[in-house]
Protein backbone atom coordinates (compact mmCIF):
# COMPACT_ATOMS: atom_id res chain seq x y z
CA UNK A 1 0.00 0.00 0.00
CA UNK A 2 1.25 3.52 -0.80
CA UNK A 3 1.89 5.64 2.28
CA UNK A 4 0.32 9.10 2.23
CA UNK A 5 2.58 12.07 1.58
CA UNK A 6 2.73 14.05 4.77
CA UNK A 7 3.06 17.83 5.18
CA UNK A 8 4.09 19.71 8.29
CA UNK A 9 3.92 23.46 8.68
CA UNK A 10 6.15 25.40 11.08
CA UNK A 11 5.64 29.06 11.88
CA UNK A 12 8.72 30.75 13.28
CA UNK A 13 8.87 34.12 15.01
CA UNK A 14 10.95 36.51 12.92
CA UNK A 15 12.11 38.41 15.95
CA UNK A 16 13.93 35.22 16.98
CA UNK A 17 14.83 33.41 13.73
CA UNK A 18 16.55 35.07 10.80
CA UNK A 19 15.82 34.16 7.18
CA UNK A 20 19.40 33.04 6.73
CA UNK A 21 19.34 30.71 9.71
CA UNK A 22 16.09 29.09 8.57
CA UNK A 23 17.37 28.64 5.04
CA UNK A 24 20.65 27.13 6.19
CA UNK A 25 18.86 24.73 8.49
CA UNK A 26 16.49 23.68 5.69
CA UNK A 27 19.47 23.13 3.36
CA UNK A 28 21.08 20.76 5.84
CA UNK A 29 17.92 18.67 5.72
CA UNK A 30 17.46 18.38 1.95
CA UNK A 31 18.30 14.70 2.16
CA UNK A 32 15.47 14.14 4.63
CA UNK A 33 12.57 16.30 3.40
CA UNK A 34 11.54 18.93 0.88
CA UNK A 35 10.93 22.37 2.39
CA UNK A 36 9.45 25.58 1.13
CA UNK A 37 10.34 28.68 3.12
CA UNK A 38 8.16 31.79 2.88
CA UNK A 39 7.30 34.89 4.89
CA UNK A 40 4.01 35.83 6.48
CA UNK A 41 3.76 39.03 8.54
CA UNK A 42 5.95 38.50 11.56
CA UNK A 43 6.82 34.92 10.91
CA UNK A 44 8.81 32.69 8.64
CA UNK A 45 6.81 29.73 7.42
CA UNK A 46 8.46 26.39 6.67
CA UNK A 47 6.33 23.87 4.81
CA UNK A 48 7.85 20.45 5.07
CA UNK A 49 6.92 17.57 2.79
CA UNK A 50 7.98 14.05 3.69
CA UNK A 51 8.22 11.00 1.49
CA UNK A 52 7.43 7.56 2.81
CA UNK A 53 8.74 7.89 6.37
CA UNK A 54 6.71 6.55 9.29
CA UNK A 55 5.14 9.06 11.65
CA UNK A 56 7.74 8.12 14.25
CA UNK A 57 10.58 8.90 11.87
CA UNK A 58 8.91 12.15 10.87
CA UNK A 59 8.67 13.25 14.48
CA UNK A 60 12.33 12.55 15.02
CA UNK A 61 13.37 14.46 11.94
CA UNK A 62 11.22 17.47 12.87
CA UNK A 63 12.63 17.45 16.40
CA UNK A 64 16.16 17.41 14.95
CA UNK A 65 15.23 20.17 12.55
CA UNK A 66 14.04 22.37 15.41
CA UNK A 67 17.37 21.89 17.18
CA UNK A 68 19.14 22.72 13.96
CA UNK A 69 17.16 25.96 13.69
CA UNK A 70 18.42 27.04 17.10
CA UNK A 71 21.97 26.01 16.21
CA UNK A 72 21.86 28.00 13.00
CA UNK A 73 20.68 31.03 14.93
CA UNK A 74 23.63 30.64 17.25
CA UNK A 75 26.04 30.09 14.35
CA UNK A 76 24.85 33.32 12.82
CA UNK A 77 25.46 35.22 16.05
CA UNK A 78 28.99 33.86 16.18
CA UNK A 79 29.56 34.66 12.53
CA UNK A 80 28.30 38.22 12.88
CA UNK A 81 30.48 38.88 15.90
CA UNK A 82 33.61 37.33 14.41
CA UNK A 83 33.33 38.26 10.73
CA UNK A 84 35.57 41.33 10.93
CA UNK A 85 38.29 39.52 12.83
CA UNK A 86 38.04 36.54 10.46
CA UNK A 87 38.63 38.82 7.48
CA UNK A 88 41.54 40.42 9.27
CA UNK A 89 43.16 37.03 9.94
CA UNK A 90 42.67 35.94 6.34
CA UNK A 91 44.04 39.25 5.06
CA UNK A 92 47.20 38.79 7.19
CA UNK A 93 47.51 35.19 6.06
CA UNK A 94 47.20 36.03 2.38
CA UNK A 95 49.39 39.12 2.48
CA UNK A 96 52.24 37.19 4.06
CA UNK A 97 52.09 34.51 1.39
CA UNK A 98 51.95 37.04 -1.40
CA UNK A 99 48.71 35.51 -2.63
CA UNK A 100 46.81 38.76 -2.42
CA UNK A 101 48.64 40.54 -5.23
CA UNK B 1 45.10 17.83 21.15
CA UNK B 2 48.67 18.87 21.76
CA UNK B 3 49.11 22.31 23.17
CA UNK B 4 52.15 23.57 21.39
CA UNK B 5 52.78 26.64 23.48
CA UNK B 6 50.76 29.28 25.21
CA UNK B 7 51.10 32.84 23.98
CA UNK B 8 52.61 35.42 26.35
CA UNK B 9 49.29 37.17 26.91
CA UNK B 10 47.96 33.97 28.36
CA UNK B 11 49.93 34.76 31.48
CA UNK B 12 48.76 38.35 31.73
CA UNK B 13 46.06 39.24 34.21
CA UNK B 14 42.61 38.71 32.78
CA UNK B 15 40.26 41.64 32.45
CA UNK B 16 37.25 39.31 32.38
CA UNK B 17 36.01 40.68 29.08
CA UNK B 18 36.68 38.75 25.93
CA UNK B 19 36.02 38.76 22.21
CA UNK B 20 34.98 35.71 20.24
CA UNK B 21 37.39 34.49 17.58
CA UNK B 22 35.95 32.77 14.50
CA UNK B 23 34.80 29.23 15.29
CA UNK B 24 32.20 26.70 14.23
CA UNK B 25 30.41 23.99 16.17
CA UNK B 26 28.56 20.72 15.68
CA UNK B 27 26.46 18.86 18.22
CA UNK B 28 27.93 15.69 19.69
CA UNK B 29 25.45 13.68 21.71
CA UNK B 30 22.50 15.31 23.40
CA UNK B 31 24.07 18.02 25.51
CA UNK B 32 27.50 18.71 24.09
CA UNK B 33 29.09 20.42 21.11
CA UNK B 34 32.49 20.30 19.50
CA UNK B 35 34.10 23.60 18.52
CA UNK B 36 36.73 24.06 15.81
CA UNK B 37 38.58 27.19 14.79
CA UNK B 38 40.12 28.33 11.50
CA UNK B 39 43.23 26.26 12.01
CA UNK B 40 41.54 23.03 13.04
CA UNK B 41 42.09 23.24 16.82
CA UNK B 42 39.16 21.77 18.70
CA UNK B 43 37.43 21.61 22.03
CA UNK B 44 34.32 20.01 23.58
CA UNK B 45 31.83 22.13 25.50
CA UNK B 46 28.57 21.54 27.30
CA UNK B 47 25.62 23.16 25.52
CA UNK B 48 24.93 25.58 28.33
CA UNK B 49 28.57 26.69 28.30
CA UNK B 50 28.31 27.41 24.58
CA UNK B 51 25.36 29.71 25.29
CA UNK B 52 27.28 31.47 28.08
CA UNK B 53 30.32 31.77 25.83
CA UNK B 54 28.42 33.39 22.96
CA UNK B 55 26.54 35.66 25.37
CA UNK B 56 29.87 36.80 26.92
CA UNK B 57 28.91 35.44 30.30
CA UNK B 58 31.74 32.97 30.76
CA UNK B 59 33.85 33.83 33.80
CA UNK B 60 37.68 33.75 33.70
CA UNK B 61 37.53 31.40 36.67
CA UNK B 62 35.62 28.86 34.59
CA UNK B 63 37.66 25.77 33.75
CA UNK B 64 36.67 26.02 30.08
CA UNK B 65 37.63 29.66 29.84
CA UNK B 66 41.34 28.99 30.00
CA UNK B 67 41.13 26.21 27.43
CA UNK B 68 39.12 28.40 25.09
CA UNK B 69 41.73 31.10 25.37
CA UNK B 70 44.69 28.78 24.98
CA UNK B 71 43.22 27.22 21.86
CA UNK B 72 42.28 30.53 20.28
CA UNK B 73 38.51 30.55 20.53
CA UNK B 74 38.46 33.82 22.50
CA UNK B 75 40.90 36.66 23.00
CA UNK B 76 41.33 39.66 25.22
CA UNK B 77 40.30 42.89 23.52
CA UNK B 78 43.18 44.35 21.50
CA UNK B 79 45.28 41.24 21.83
CA UNK B 80 46.95 41.40 18.44
CA UNK B 81 49.41 38.55 19.03
CA UNK B 82 46.64 35.93 18.90
CA UNK B 83 45.49 37.22 15.52
CA UNK B 84 49.06 37.06 14.21
CA UNK B 85 49.40 33.50 15.40
CA UNK B 86 46.11 32.45 13.79
CA UNK B 87 47.13 34.20 10.56
CA UNK B 88 50.43 32.38 10.56
CA UNK B 89 48.79 29.01 11.08
CA UNK B 90 46.17 29.75 8.43
CA UNK B 91 48.90 30.73 6.05
CA UNK B 92 50.67 27.43 6.57
CA UNK B 93 47.44 25.66 5.68
CA UNK B 94 46.84 27.73 2.56
CA UNK B 95 50.39 27.32 1.39
CA UNK B 96 49.68 23.80 0.21
CA UNK B 97 47.36 25.25 -2.41
CA UNK B 98 49.91 27.83 -3.47
CA UNK B 99 52.75 25.36 -3.43
CA UNK B 100 51.89 23.49 -6.55
CA UNK B 101 51.75 19.70 -6.43
CA UNK B 102 54.99 17.82 -6.84
CA UNK B 103 53.34 14.63 -8.09
CA UNK B 104 53.48 13.93 -11.82
CA UNK B 105 51.74 10.84 -13.12
CA UNK B 106 52.83 9.34 -16.44
CA UNK B 107 50.27 6.96 -17.92
CA UNK B 108 52.76 5.05 -20.05
CA UNK B 109 50.19 2.60 -21.43
CA UNK B 110 46.54 1.72 -21.07
CA UNK B 111 47.27 -1.93 -21.83
CA UNK B 112 46.95 -4.39 -18.96
CA UNK B 113 47.08 -8.13 -18.33
CA UNK B 114 44.33 -7.84 -15.72
CA UNK B 115 40.64 -7.16 -16.30
CA UNK B 116 39.57 -5.74 -12.94
CA UNK B 117 35.86 -4.92 -12.78
CA UNK B 118 36.36 -1.57 -11.15
CA UNK B 119 39.27 -0.44 -13.27
CA UNK B 120 38.41 2.66 -15.19
CA UNK B 121 40.90 2.70 -17.97
CA UNK B 122 42.67 -0.53 -18.84
CA UNK B 123 42.55 -2.15 -22.27
CA UNK B 124 43.09 -5.80 -23.12
CA UNK B 125 44.73 -5.03 -26.41
CA UNK B 126 47.92 -5.84 -28.22
CA UNK B 127 47.73 -2.57 -30.07
CA UNK B 128 50.86 -0.75 -28.89
CA UNK B 129 50.43 2.11 -31.32
CA UNK B 130 47.08 3.20 -29.99
CA UNK B 131 47.50 2.84 -26.23
CA UNK B 132 51.20 3.39 -25.43
CA UNK B 133 52.83 6.74 -24.69
CA UNK B 134 55.46 7.68 -27.27
CA UNK B 135 58.93 9.08 -26.57
CA UNK B 136 57.91 12.33 -28.18
CA UNK B 137 54.94 12.71 -25.83
CA UNK B 138 57.15 11.81 -22.85
CA UNK B 139 59.69 14.49 -23.85
CA UNK B 140 57.01 17.16 -23.99
CA UNK B 141 55.60 16.02 -20.65
CA UNK B 142 59.07 16.18 -19.08
CA UNK B 143 59.45 19.75 -20.34
CA UNK B 144 56.36 20.61 -18.32
CA UNK B 145 57.46 18.63 -15.27
CA UNK B 146 60.63 20.67 -14.97
CA UNK B 147 58.70 23.92 -15.34
CA UNK B 148 57.08 23.14 -11.97
CA UNK B 149 58.36 25.54 -9.29
CA UNK B 150 58.41 22.80 -6.68
CA UNK B 151 61.91 21.80 -5.51
CA UNK B 152 60.71 18.21 -5.14
CA UNK B 153 59.55 16.22 -8.14
CA UNK B 154 57.95 12.82 -7.91
CA UNK B 155 57.26 10.96 -11.14
CA UNK B 156 54.87 8.03 -10.85
CA UNK B 157 54.39 5.59 -13.72
CA UNK B 158 50.89 4.27 -14.09
CA UNK B 159 48.80 2.28 -16.51
CA UNK B 160 47.20 0.01 -17.44
CA UNK B 161 50.20 -2.02 -16.45
CA UNK B 162 53.26 0.20 -16.86
CA UNK B 163 55.58 -2.81 -17.07
CA UNK B 164 54.01 -3.53 -20.50
CA UNK B 165 55.72 -0.38 -21.75
CA UNK B 166 58.86 -0.57 -19.61
CA UNK B 167 61.14 0.74 -22.40
CA UNK B 168 59.36 4.07 -22.04
CA UNK B 169 59.74 3.99 -18.24
CA UNK B 170 63.48 3.54 -18.76
CA UNK B 171 63.50 6.34 -21.27
CA UNK B 172 61.72 8.81 -18.95
CA UNK B 173 63.87 7.89 -15.94
CA UNK B 174 67.12 8.33 -17.86
CA UNK B 175 66.01 11.58 -19.48
CA UNK B 176 64.75 13.02 -16.20
CA UNK B 177 68.01 12.12 -14.46
CA UNK B 178 69.97 13.70 -17.26
CA UNK B 179 68.06 16.97 -16.90
CA UNK B 180 68.31 16.82 -13.17
CA UNK B 181 72.08 17.05 -13.30
CA UNK B 182 71.49 20.71 -14.06
CA UNK B 183 68.14 21.20 -12.29
CA UNK B 184 69.19 19.52 -9.04
CA UNK B 185 65.67 18.85 -7.76
CA UNK B 186 64.78 16.22 -5.22
CA UNK B 187 63.77 13.67 -7.86
CA UNK B 188 61.88 10.45 -7.02
CA UNK B 189 60.34 7.70 -9.12
CA UNK B 190 57.53 5.25 -8.37
CA UNK B 191 56.13 2.48 -10.54
CA UNK B 192 52.52 1.45 -9.79
CA UNK B 193 52.34 -2.19 -10.81
CA UNK B 194 50.57 -5.44 -9.91
CA UNK B 195 54.04 -7.08 -10.13
CA UNK B 196 52.59 -9.88 -12.27
CA UNK B 197 55.07 -9.22 -15.06
CA UNK B 198 58.09 -8.14 -13.08
CA UNK B 199 61.46 -9.53 -14.22
CA UNK B 200 64.96 -9.53 -12.74
CA UNK B 201 66.04 -7.10 -15.39
CA UNK B 202 63.27 -4.61 -14.53
CA UNK B 203 64.07 -4.88 -10.82
CA UNK B 204 67.75 -4.35 -11.45
CA UNK B 205 66.95 -1.16 -13.33
CA UNK B 206 64.72 -0.04 -10.42
CA UNK B 207 67.52 -0.75 -7.94
CA UNK B 208 70.14 1.19 -9.88
CA UNK B 209 67.83 4.20 -10.21
CA UNK B 210 66.26 4.10 -6.74
CA UNK B 211 62.75 3.52 -8.10
CA UNK B 212 60.05 2.61 -5.59
CA UNK B 213 57.27 0.14 -6.29
CA UNK B 214 53.65 0.73 -5.38
CA UNK B 215 51.74 -2.49 -5.80
CA UNK B 216 48.18 -3.73 -5.21
CA UNK B 217 46.94 -6.15 -2.60
CA UNK B 218 43.20 -6.45 -2.06
CA UNK B 219 43.11 -9.11 0.62
CA UNK B 220 43.21 -12.91 1.03
CA UNK B 221 43.83 -14.97 -2.09
CA UNK B 222 40.20 -15.67 -3.05
CA UNK B 223 39.19 -12.03 -2.63
CA UNK B 224 42.24 -10.67 -4.44
CA UNK B 225 41.75 -13.04 -7.38
CA UNK B 226 38.07 -12.25 -7.53
CA UNK B 227 38.78 -8.51 -7.65
CA UNK B 228 41.62 -8.89 -10.10
CA UNK B 229 40.79 -11.43 -12.79
CA UNK B 230 43.54 -12.33 -15.22
CA UNK B 231 44.17 -15.34 -17.44
CA UNK B 232 45.11 -18.25 -15.15
CA UNK B 233 43.29 -16.69 -12.13
CA UNK B 234 46.64 -16.40 -10.42
CA UNK B 235 46.90 -12.71 -9.62
CA UNK B 236 47.55 -13.31 -5.91
CA UNK B 237 50.27 -15.89 -6.50
CA UNK B 238 51.96 -13.63 -9.02
CA UNK B 239 51.77 -10.81 -6.51
CA UNK B 240 53.33 -12.94 -3.76
CA UNK B 241 56.18 -14.08 -6.00
CA UNK B 242 56.72 -10.57 -7.37
CA UNK B 243 56.71 -9.05 -3.90
CA UNK B 244 59.40 -11.40 -2.65
CA UNK B 245 61.58 -10.78 -5.67
CA UNK B 246 61.11 -7.02 -5.47
CA UNK B 247 61.97 -6.92 -1.78
CA UNK B 248 65.01 -9.11 -2.30
CA UNK B 249 66.40 -6.72 -4.89
CA UNK B 250 65.11 -3.30 -3.76
CA UNK B 251 64.88 -3.73 0.00
CA UNK B 252 61.85 -4.02 2.21
CA UNK B 253 60.89 -0.36 2.39
CA UNK B 254 60.97 0.27 -1.34
CA UNK B 255 57.72 -1.62 -1.88
CA UNK B 256 54.32 -0.43 -0.67
CA UNK B 257 50.80 -1.62 -1.42
CA UNK B 258 47.35 -0.11 -1.98
CA UNK B 259 44.01 -1.86 -1.77
CA UNK B 260 40.66 -1.35 -3.44
CA UNK B 261 37.47 -2.01 -1.52
CA UNK B 262 35.11 -3.98 -3.73
CA UNK B 263 31.63 -4.94 -2.55
CA UNK B 264 33.06 -8.39 -1.76
CA UNK B 265 35.65 -6.79 0.56
CA UNK B 266 33.10 -5.16 2.84
CA UNK B 267 32.53 -7.96 5.37
CA UNK B 268 36.24 -8.87 5.45
CA UNK B 269 38.09 -5.91 6.96
CA UNK B 270 39.99 -7.97 9.56
CA UNK B 271 41.09 -10.60 7.08
CA UNK B 272 42.34 -7.89 4.73
CA UNK B 273 44.40 -6.30 7.51
CA UNK B 274 45.73 -9.74 8.49
CA UNK B 275 46.77 -10.34 4.89
CA UNK B 276 48.76 -7.10 4.91
CA UNK B 277 50.47 -8.07 8.13
CA UNK B 278 51.23 -11.54 6.85
CA UNK B 279 53.01 -10.00 3.90
CA UNK B 280 55.04 -7.77 6.19
CA UNK B 281 53.36 -4.42 5.49
CA UNK B 282 53.07 -1.97 8.37
CA UNK B 283 50.26 0.14 6.94
CA UNK B 284 47.12 0.04 4.82
CA UNK B 285 44.93 2.56 3.04
CA UNK B 286 41.28 1.58 3.45
CA UNK B 287 40.34 3.16 0.16
CA UNK B 288 36.73 3.39 -1.04
CA UNK B 289 35.94 2.74 -4.70
CA UNK B 290 35.99 5.85 -6.81
CA UNK B 291 32.80 6.68 -8.66
CA UNK B 292 34.44 6.99 -12.03
CA UNK B 293 34.68 5.10 -15.24
CA UNK B 294 33.91 1.44 -15.10
CA UNK B 295 33.12 1.69 -11.43
CA UNK B 296 30.01 3.60 -12.48
CA UNK B 297 29.46 1.68 -15.68
CA UNK B 298 29.46 -1.69 -13.97
CA UNK B 299 27.41 -0.37 -11.06
CA UNK B 300 30.06 -1.57 -8.64
CA UNK B 301 30.15 1.88 -7.09
CA UNK B 302 26.44 1.85 -6.37
CA UNK B 303 26.93 -1.61 -4.96
CA UNK B 304 27.75 0.03 -1.66
CA UNK B 305 27.01 3.39 -0.12
CA UNK B 306 28.93 5.50 2.38
CA UNK B 307 27.16 3.73 5.24
CA UNK B 308 28.36 0.26 4.25
CA UNK B 309 31.87 1.54 3.57
CA UNK B 310 31.91 3.21 7.01
CA UNK B 311 30.99 -0.07 8.66
CA UNK B 312 33.93 -1.66 6.88
CA UNK B 313 36.20 1.23 7.86
CA UNK B 314 35.20 1.10 11.53
CA UNK B 315 35.63 -2.67 11.70
CA UNK B 316 39.09 -2.31 10.13
CA UNK B 317 40.06 0.54 12.44
CA UNK B 318 38.84 -1.17 15.61
CA UNK B 319 41.01 -4.11 14.68
CA UNK B 320 44.03 -1.97 13.75
CA UNK B 321 43.84 -0.09 17.06
CA UNK B 322 43.64 -3.39 18.87
CA UNK B 323 46.71 -4.68 17.03
CA UNK B 324 48.66 -1.54 17.92
CA UNK B 325 47.72 -2.01 21.56
CA UNK B 326 49.13 -5.50 21.37
CA UNK B 327 52.42 -4.09 20.13
CA UNK B 328 52.01 -4.48 16.35
CA UNK B 329 52.70 -1.07 14.84
CA UNK B 330 50.29 -0.72 11.92
CA UNK B 331 49.00 2.54 10.40
CA UNK B 332 45.81 3.34 8.46
CA UNK B 333 46.62 6.12 6.00
CA UNK B 334 43.19 7.62 5.33
CA UNK B 335 42.72 8.25 9.06
CA UNK B 336 46.27 9.53 9.32
CA UNK B 337 45.61 12.30 6.83
CA UNK B 338 42.62 13.53 8.84
CA UNK B 339 44.35 13.04 12.19
CA UNK B 340 47.29 15.11 10.99
CA UNK B 341 44.95 18.01 10.40
CA UNK B 342 43.31 17.47 13.80
CA UNK B 343 46.36 16.93 15.93
CA UNK B 344 49.19 18.91 14.37
CA UNK B 345 49.73 22.33 12.91
CA UNK B 346 51.05 21.12 9.65
CA UNK B 347 48.76 19.89 6.98
CA UNK B 348 50.37 17.27 4.78
CA UNK B 349 52.40 19.69 2.66
CA UNK B 350 51.36 18.28 -0.65
CA UNK B 351 48.08 16.63 -1.40
CA UNK B 352 48.99 13.41 -3.12
CA UNK B 353 46.81 10.49 -4.06
CA UNK B 354 47.02 9.16 -0.55
CA UNK B 355 44.85 12.07 0.42
CA UNK B 356 41.42 11.56 -1.03
CA UNK B 357 40.01 14.38 1.02
CA UNK B 358 42.35 16.72 -0.83
CA UNK B 359 41.19 19.39 -3.16
CA UNK B 360 41.10 17.25 -6.29
CA UNK B 361 44.19 19.03 -7.53
CA UNK B 362 46.16 16.12 -6.35
CA UNK B 363 48.52 15.58 -9.24
CA UNK B 364 49.38 16.50 -12.77
CA UNK B 365 48.51 13.56 -14.99
CA UNK B 366 50.05 13.04 -18.42
CA UNK B 367 47.92 10.57 -20.29
CA UNK B 368 49.40 8.17 -22.88
CA UNK B 369 48.12 10.42 -25.68
CA UNK B 370 49.53 13.64 -24.23
CA UNK B 371 46.34 14.90 -22.60
CA UNK B 372 46.95 16.64 -19.27
CA UNK B 373 44.62 16.39 -16.26
CA UNK B 374 44.57 17.88 -12.76
CA UNK B 375 44.10 14.52 -11.08
CA UNK B 376 43.81 10.85 -11.86
CA UNK B 377 40.06 11.05 -11.26
CA UNK B 378 39.78 13.74 -13.94
CA UNK B 379 41.46 11.43 -16.41
CA UNK B 380 38.99 8.66 -15.57
CA UNK B 381 36.09 11.03 -16.00
CA UNK B 382 37.43 11.92 -19.42
CA UNK B 383 37.44 8.22 -20.31
CA UNK B 384 33.68 8.34 -19.77
CA UNK B 385 33.40 11.18 -22.24
CA UNK B 386 33.43 14.08 -19.77
CA UNK B 387 36.32 16.44 -20.52
CA UNK B 388 35.48 19.05 -17.86
CA UNK B 389 38.76 18.64 -16.03
CA UNK B 390 41.06 18.20 -19.00
CA UNK B 391 43.67 20.95 -18.90
CA UNK B 392 45.12 20.59 -22.38
CA UNK B 393 47.54 18.49 -24.42
CA UNK B 394 51.35 18.51 -24.33
CA UNK B 395 51.52 18.68 -28.13
CA UNK B 396 49.26 21.62 -28.70
CA UNK B 397 49.30 23.71 -25.51
CA UNK B 398 51.97 25.71 -23.70
CA UNK B 399 52.78 25.59 -19.98
CA UNK B 400 50.73 28.75 -19.50
CA UNK B 401 47.78 27.41 -21.50
CA UNK B 402 47.71 24.32 -19.32
CA UNK B 403 48.38 25.64 -15.84
CA UNK B 404 46.49 28.89 -16.18
CA UNK B 405 43.58 27.20 -17.94
CA UNK B 406 40.02 27.89 -16.88
CA UNK B 407 39.56 24.21 -16.11
CA UNK B 408 42.29 24.37 -13.46
CA UNK B 409 41.62 27.82 -12.07
CA UNK B 410 37.90 27.36 -11.65
CA UNK B 411 38.43 24.04 -9.89
CA UNK B 412 41.01 25.63 -7.60
CA UNK B 413 38.65 28.43 -6.76
CA UNK B 414 35.71 26.11 -6.19
CA UNK B 415 37.75 23.79 -4.08
CA UNK B 416 37.73 26.20 -1.16
CA UNK B 417 35.30 24.11 0.81
CA UNK B 418 34.98 26.92 3.28
CA UNK B 419 32.71 28.74 0.85
CA UNK B 420 30.50 25.78 -0.12
CA UNK B 421 26.95 25.62 1.25
CA UNK B 422 26.83 23.55 4.44
CA UNK B 423 30.64 23.24 4.53
CA UNK B 424 30.82 26.97 5.28
CA UNK B 425 29.24 26.38 8.67
CA UNK B 426 30.38 22.82 9.28
CA UNK B 427 32.77 22.41 12.21
CA UNK B 428 34.54 19.56 10.44
CA UNK B 429 35.51 21.71 7.46
CA UNK B 430 39.08 22.47 8.65
CA UNK B 431 39.74 18.71 8.57
CA UNK B 432 37.77 17.94 5.47
CA UNK B 433 38.26 18.68 1.77
CA UNK B 434 36.34 19.51 -1.33
CA UNK B 435 36.75 16.86 -4.02
CA UNK B 436 35.18 18.84 -6.86
CA UNK B 437 35.75 16.03 -9.36
CA UNK B 438 33.77 13.60 -7.19
CA UNK B 439 30.85 15.98 -6.87
CA UNK B 440 30.90 16.84 -10.52
CA UNK B 441 30.87 13.12 -11.37
CA UNK B 442 28.13 12.14 -8.96
CA UNK B 443 25.96 15.26 -8.79
CA UNK B 444 26.88 17.29 -11.86
CA UNK B 445 27.95 20.16 -9.63
CA UNK B 446 31.49 21.02 -8.55
CA UNK B 447 30.55 22.25 -5.09
CA UNK B 448 28.13 19.41 -4.50
CA UNK B 449 24.96 19.25 -2.44
CA UNK B 450 26.64 18.10 0.75
CA UNK B 451 23.63 16.79 2.67
CA UNK B 452 23.12 14.29 -0.15
CA UNK B 453 26.78 13.67 -0.88
CA UNK B 454 28.37 10.29 -0.22
CA UNK B 455 31.69 12.07 0.17
CA UNK B 456 30.28 14.24 2.96
CA UNK B 457 28.68 11.25 4.70
CA UNK B 458 31.97 9.39 4.55
CA UNK B 459 33.96 12.32 5.92
CA UNK B 460 31.47 13.00 8.72
CA UNK B 461 31.42 9.32 9.63
CA UNK B 462 35.20 9.05 9.74
CA UNK B 463 35.67 12.27 11.67
CA UNK B 464 33.04 11.36 14.27
CA UNK B 465 34.56 7.91 14.64
CA UNK B 466 38.06 9.31 15.18
CA UNK B 467 36.81 11.91 17.66
CA UNK B 468 34.84 9.31 19.63
CA UNK B 469 37.77 6.93 19.79
CA UNK B 470 40.18 9.63 20.98
CA UNK B 471 37.78 10.72 23.65
CA UNK B 472 36.89 7.32 24.98
CA UNK B 473 40.29 5.69 24.71
CA UNK B 474 43.42 7.63 25.73
CA UNK B 475 45.61 4.72 24.67
CA UNK B 476 44.18 4.85 21.15
CA UNK B 477 44.81 8.59 21.12
CA UNK B 478 48.47 8.06 22.00
CA UNK B 479 48.68 5.55 19.16
CA UNK B 480 47.23 8.14 16.77
CA UNK B 481 49.80 10.66 18.02
CA UNK B 482 52.58 8.30 16.98
CA UNK B 483 50.99 7.96 13.53
CA UNK B 484 50.88 11.69 12.88
CA UNK B 485 54.29 12.44 14.28
CA UNK B 486 56.17 9.85 12.28
S1 LIG C 1 31.90 17.87 3.01
FE1 LIG C 1 30.51 17.53 4.74
S2 LIG C 1 31.89 17.02 6.46
FE2 LIG C 1 33.13 17.98 4.85
S3 LIG C 1 33.11 20.17 5.41
FE3 LIG C 1 31.46 19.86 3.94
S4 LIG C 1 29.67 19.57 5.25
FE4 LIG C 1 31.47 19.21 6.55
Amino acid sequence: MMKKIKMIRLELDRSIYSDEAVQKAAYRFIDRFAAIVSRADNSIVVEITFGTESSNQREHVVADFKKELLDQNLRLRIKTETEAVRNLILAYAFSKSGLQE
Amino acid sequence: MTEKFLPVQDYLPDSGTYELLPFKFEPVGADEVILTNLTGEFLYLKREKLDSLVSHRLAPSDADYRALRARHFIRQPNDRATLDLLALKTRTRLSRLANFTNLHLFVVTLRCDHACHYCQVSRQSEDRQSFDMSEETADRALDLVFRSPNPAIKIEFQGGEPLLNFPLVRYVVEKAEQRNRVERRDLQFVVATTLSMVTDEILEFCRVHGIHISTSLDGPEDLHNRNRPRPGRDSHRKFTDGLKKARDVLGYDAVSAVMTTSPASLPRAREIVDEYIEHGFDSIFLRPLSPYGFAIKTKSYQAYDAGSWLEFYRAGMDYIIDLNKRGVRFVEHYSSVILKKMLTNDDPMFVDLMSPCGAGISAVVFNYDGDVYASDESRMLNEMGDATFKLGNVHSDSYRDIFASDALLSVLEDSFASSAPMCSDCAFEPWCGADPVFHHATQGDILGRKPESEFCKRMMGMIRYLLDVMRADPQAKSIFMTWVNS
